[in-house]
């Protein structure tokens, strides 16, 4: 990559110098360009990782997730000051409840504005979420007194859509990009936070560039968030190579481009056709069949559930995906992680074991 | 469904076991005993009713037993819109209410034990695990569950059901039918009441493909009146507990609602509760309260602890201590306003996006407050529950809010409602015991 990946606090502070709006997104799924449209830039917040969990503790019980913890933890100490909004899509119940104790009992200063997310991937869903963005497009006109036109949505979308066919394409040839681990990761997960032009550039640079693909065994890496992000460094050091993903805060936001000439009902279908997560309902048997084909295709040997503690979607489909993939010769390994701790060595002794197995 | 299964079901459900357990039954009310352990120097002794409940029930897994072949099965969540499942006749099963029966046996760990061992984590719903456990060994106190040729999942108490259902339908290869019911953070949008009420409209022809029959309108509406009277019961009941003495602990309340839950929309349902509301009308009239000697009442807040029911009633009733009240039964009874008989669909659409699980932090600390006012009560204990986060999450600042704003002394108590690895009797005795000298000072 020619040029480095700015930061989330630089990309915020320049928003900020700008005079635009910032809107703090929770996890999974959202609509970027509905946002874009009333010139609010998405700024994502998984977790973070490494923060006083004491601040979330006064509020939330010991077995809520930690990147529910760390996000309210984050809120309380000033992290997310710079936001002007905080968006919460509707993926579990421990996001419901951070939501509802938000709006209700702790109030902090940013507006705070949940989006419900159908579990399903029937006509009346997509009936149901576009008419959830109409009216999410009403409460941000009433906050920013703005009315954008059908015009500037479908503008939106398609530029969202432009960024999100690249970053498709990042993850088609990542196998000969040669970029580490740690260095892919900082890549696409820097869609969190970028503008989607802003994006787009630096994917169509990379993607200019050749360099040598890297050996490696190579694994699927499957979860919510890859964090720490030390883990990332390590499959590197103990010549893993993580040939494709089924990350929720990666591989399963490779939105296709929508269908529909209508901007709500087209952002609804891009979110209901995305790949198979836990979080929307897919079907286990939908999962098994993406993750075979998925491993099919870039040479996977093996699956590495990267799981965050106490997260139930994830836990659910574990022992009927792993008896699956393994009836289709696919070894797999279950990881769980505090994304608050540092990588235990622990950690690093099972994925070396788990990639040795892999290499005999 | 076929002649043999058919023929098996009237002989062992109609022709033995019902009669059998009617019986049983007339045998404990002509002659209750009062179990040697009862701490009758300071609770009253159990309710008359409880035979009756016992025969529902027992009467219910004995259907559930013979029910394949015979008539079609449906397994739902607990806050699912059963009315037009009733309707086509089919036999329901709560799995839910099948973990808390295995709880109050005691038979849980051996359960999910199976679970646990298939791979399932410790940090799922220990219900979901109990019934997952259930489903794979085979391995129930009630003799045997019926397979289900229908599964329906509602999210109106939590998400956990869709997951847990997913692998329900995996196992049964069986449709599974979903009801998504958004969140109501503040209040529900049109949007979101069509929305449940297209996917009650879609899951009808499924339904009837499934039960081989089409859908009597009449008879739906028959059934949302049986489900509402009952209902309706049930709130009388729960209101009888703002007499002095109560004449009902939630701890009965716990044991006694299970036919609210499981069989509601069916007249021997609303039998048994006009029978419960007689029988606490005659104990008030004289008065006689479930705890003896009652100093001070007491609300619940979230699920029962099932294995250790009896272990709270007699720990506070020493004390004089009565858990008068529960949001968590109060659930089953406050939507009954809601039900509508003229509009079915609109009406369960609405009734069914509302339960207090389905509804924000502030309505859940709203209703607290307002129990307390209206149930005269000294306290809340709140039960952070392990496996229930929908329930849980909040409990922290509205025990906090509780104290502080209103003056109201609260207990959080960390336990499962099914899991007794995650509770701990020591520090539990330790911290009730704090809180009721605080509530004599």
């Amino acid at each position: 990559m020619s040029n480095p990946i700015p930061s989330r606090k630089e990309v915020i502070e320049d928003i900020k110098n700008r005079g635009e709006l910032v809107a703090a997104v929770l996890p999974i799924h959202y609509s970027r360009a509905l946002l874009r449209c009333f010139s609010i830039y998405p700024v994502e917040v998984w977790g973070p990782p490494k923060v006083d969990v004491s601040l979330g503790g006064a509020h939330l019980q010991p077995y809520v997730c930690s990147i529910v913890h760390n996000a309210l933890s984050f809120l309380k100490m000033g992290g997310l000051n710079a936001a002007d909004f905080i968006l919460i899509p509707h993926t579990c119940d421990s996001l419901q409840g951070l939501t509802s104790v938000l709006i209700d009992l702790i109030k902090p200063e940013q507006a705070i504005i949940p989006l419900y997310l159908p579990r399903g991937q029937r006509e009346e869903d997509i009936i149901f979420l576009a008419d959830e963005f109409r009216s999410l497009y009403t409460r941000l006109s009433e906050l920013t007194g703005k009315k954008p036109s059908s015009k500037d949505l479908l503008a939106a979308i398609k530029r969202e859509e432009t960024s999100d066919l690249l970053l498709a394409k990042l993850y088609k040839t990542r196998q000969q990009m040669g970029l580490s681990n740690l260095d892919f990761y900082r890549l696409v997960r820097s869609r969190e936070y970028l503008p989607a032009e802003h994006f787009s550039t630096l994917a169509e640079e990379t993607l200019q560039t050749s360099t040598q693909p890297r050996p490696g065994i190579p694994i699927i890496l499957s979860g919510i968030v890859p964090e720490p992000m030390e883990v990332l460094n390590k499959i590197d050091e103990m010549n893993g190579q993580v040939v494709a993903d089924d990350l929720a805060c990666c591989g399963r936001r490779l939105y296709k481009p929508g269908i529909s000439p209508e901007p709500f009902r087209r952002m609804a279908e891009r979110i209901i056709s995305a790949p198979p997560d836990p979080t929307r309902g897919n079907p286990i048997e939908e999962r098994v069949k993406y993750l075979v084909e998925m491993a099919q295709n870039s040479g996977a040997q093996g699956i590495i559930f990267y799981e965050v503690k106490f997260c139930e979607p994830e836990l659910f489909d574990l022992p009927n995906l792993r008896n699956s993939l393994k009836e289709h010769g696919l070894a797999s390994i279950i990881i769980e992680v505090d994304i608050n701790n540092p990588l235990p060595h622990q950690v690093a002794t099972r994925i070396s074991a788990f990639l040795e197995m892999l290499d005999s | 469904m076929g002649i043999t299964d058919s023929l098996k079901y009237y002989w062992n459900v109609k022709v033995v076991g019902q009669p059998f357990l009617h019986w049983q039954r007339r045998q404990a009310e002509r002659r209750p005993k009062v179990s040697s352990r009862w701490r009758s120097d300071i609770l009253s002794p159990p309710l008359r009713i409880g035979a009756k409940t016992k025969e529902l029930i027992s009467r219910h897994y004995l259907e559930g037993r013979y029910a394949n072949g015979h008539r079609p099965v449906a397994w739902v969540t607990s806050g699912g819109p059963v009315e037009i499942l009733q309707a086509l006749g089919f036999y329901v099963l709560y799995p839910e209410n099948h973990g808390a029966l295995c709880g109050v046996r005691k038979a849980v760990v051996e359960i999910y034990g199976e679970a646990e061992n298939a791979g399932y984590s410790t940090d799922i719903c220990s219900y979901a695990r109990t019934d997952i456990g259930s489903m794979l060994s085979g391995k129930t106190p009630v003799g045997r569950l019926p397979k289900p040729d229908l599964l329906l999942a509602c999210t109106n108490i939590c998400q956990t059901v869709l997951h847990w259902y997913r692998v329900l339908a995996k196992h049964f290869e069986v449709p599974l039918i979903l009801i998504d019911t958004p969140f109501v953070y503040t209040k529900a949008s049109d949007h979101a009441l069509e929305y449940v009420k297209k996917q009650l409209e879609n899951s009808i022809p499924i339904a009837e493909q499934v039960a081989g029959r089409t859908l009597d309108y009449r008879r739906l509406k028959e059934i949302i009146h049986l489900s509402k009277d009952a209902t309706e019961l049930w709130l009388e009941i729960i209101g009888r507990g703002r007499h002095h003495p109560a004449p009902m602990s939630v701890f009965d309340q716990f044991i006694h609602m299970a036919p609210i839950v499981e069989m509601r929309g069916k007249k021997e349902t609303v039998d048994f509760y006009a029978a419960l509301l007689k029988e606490l009308d005659e104990n008030i009239d004289k008065g006689i309260g479930a705890v003896r000697n009652e100093r001070k009442r007491l609300l619940w807040d979230n699920l029962p602890i099932w294995y250790r029911l009896r272990y709270f009633a007699e720990n506070l009733g020493e004390h004089g201590i009565c858990v008068v009240a529960s949001t968590y039964t109060n659930a089953w009874a406050e939507l009954a306003p809601l039900m509508n008989l003229e509009k079915p669909l609109d009406s369960m659409a609405n009734t069914y996006m509302h339960p207090i699980l389905n509804q924000g932090t502030k309505y859940k600390l709203d209703t607290m407050k307002r129990m307390v006012e209206e149930f005269q009560l000294d306290g809340v204990i709140l039960h952070s529950d392990r496996s229930c986060k929908p329930y849980s999450i909040g409990q922290i600042d509205q025990r906090n809010l509780l104290i502080q704003e209103y003056g109201i002394p609260a207990l959080l108590l960390e336990a499962d409602h099914d899991d007794p690895r995650a509770y701990s009797e020591e520090q539990v005795a330790s911290r009730l015991a704090s809180f009721v000298e605080m509530l004599d000072d």
